[in-house]
């Protein structure tokens, strides 16, 4: 492991990095691994696919670090790397086949009602839900939700208006709300 | 109102009202059932997906040794520009450079014809004489020669009226050709960034 001074701000390791320095890249991506592939795996919902995403991701950001303006935030700029790199992975891989909305909106009602069941199922049911999202609107509530980013700086890192982060945001949790409604009921002591 | 007030729901949720906005919401929902109902609801979708089980994924060092190894050579601090992005920016400067050189030209054209015209260069710019002629003063004075000695002033006037005529059309067609391609390049260019895909930054 790299031994870095506390004083090394992120700043001083990006122009060491922008200088060919590895060991100070190295450092920004252990700062920053986890926030990114938490979000590509959000994107993907494969854990093999989000760790193929997040090492592209940096390779790009290694790649394109010169000119990226200290200026900005770090974490922003490798999120809208990290976006593309997932969106370029999902593309890759072969179509997966979604199952009928209907057959998401209502479970097995004879399968077992108990709540660890029940708990199995909108795990599964929430994230066919995520994969049922336009990409657009996945991104925006991923950002928001895992990345935990204002709407300004979703707007940032999309490059889109504040008023497309909230159009986009509102249709993907009514989308949701919508699919998991039936959950809604049996779990809310859960989640509320 | 209340339509106005459900679309900022998300909004508040998220705590990015402020101010009167937020004051006006929370006496909304103090008055407003429906809404209260979806902004639970709406909570209870995002407490959902923050609960969404996180799976194991590659340690940290791991995967920092793994991408530190893979990494090419240097991050392209001095990379050359692309020829095409070059190519593409010299474009403008060519045709700017050629408005000024359009307009120096006439602009010293205009001066030297004016100085002639009076006289300040005396015999110097004889040379000026002989292309200053157009084709139909050249006829008249060939036709009549001495007959029309009497209108001579006028004609040269005249010609000199067409000649300066000239000069101006010719001088306001070149600009008109440089600005006609300077503003083909900018369409282009327009239309190159308006194809770029919703992506973001695609060469990242």
């Amino acid at each position: 492991m790299v031994q870095t001074q506390p004083a090394d701000t992120e700043t001083s390791l990006i122009e060491q990095a922008q200088n060919g320095d590895r060991n100070a890249f190295g450092e920004l991506v252990r700062r920053h691994y986890q926030g990114v592939v938490l979000v590509v795996y959000r994107m993907c919902g494969d854990t093999g696919l989000a760790e193929d995403a997040a090492q592209e991701a940096f390779m790009r950001a290694w790649v394109n670090l010169a000119s990226y303006q200290p200026k900005g935030c770090l974490r922003n700029w490798l999120y809208r790397i990290a976006i593309n790199a997932a969106l370029d992975v999902l593309r890759r891989k072969p179509e997966e086949k979604l199952e009928d909305e209907e057959a998401l909106r209502m479970p097995d009602q004879e399968a077992n009602p108990e709540t660890a069941l029940i708990e199995k199922e909108q795990v599964v049911l929430l994230q066919q839900a995520m994969k049922s999202l336009s990409e657009a609107a996945r991104t925006v509530l991923i950002l928001r939700e895992y990345g935990r980013l204002s709407y300004q700086e979703i707007a940032s890192v999309l490059d889109v208006p504040v008023g497309t982060v909230m159009s986009r945001l509102n249709y993907a949790r009514n989308r949701l709300r919508e699919i998991m409604r039936f959950y809604m009921v049996k779990t809310e002591s859960v989640y509320a | 109102m209340h339509e106005e007030m459900r679309e900022l729901l998300n909004a508040y949720l998220d705590g990015e009202l402020h101010g009167w906005r937020l004051q006006e919401m929370e006496t909304h929902l103090a008055s407003c059932e429906a809404c209260r109902n979806e902004l639970r609801e709406l909570r209870l979708v995002s407490n959902m997906l923050q609960a969404d089980p996180v799976p194991e994924f590659t340690s940290t060092e791991r995967f920092v040794s793994q991408l530190t190894l893979n990494l090419p050579r240097h991050p392209l601090r001095d990379r050359p520009p692309q020829p095409g992005s070059l190519a593409w920016w010299l474009v403008p400067a060519g045709l700017l450079g050629a408005w000024f050189f359009v307009q120096t030209v006439f602009t010293l054209t205009d001066m030297v014809t004016a100085a002639n015209m009076t006289g300040l260069l005396g015999h110097a710019a004889s040379w000026l004489t002989s292309g200053r002629e157009t084709i139909w003063f050249s006829t008249a004075t060939s036709l009549f020669g001495g007959q029309a000695a009497g209108a001579q002033p006028t004609l040269s006037l005249l010609n000199d009226v067409s000649v300066f005529g000239t000069n101006l059309l010719s001088g306001f067609l070149w600009q008109a050709a440089i600005v006609l391609l300077y503003w083909a390049w900018l369409f282009i260019w327009w239309l190159r960034g308006s194809r770029r895909p919703m992506k973001i930054q695609k060469a990242l």
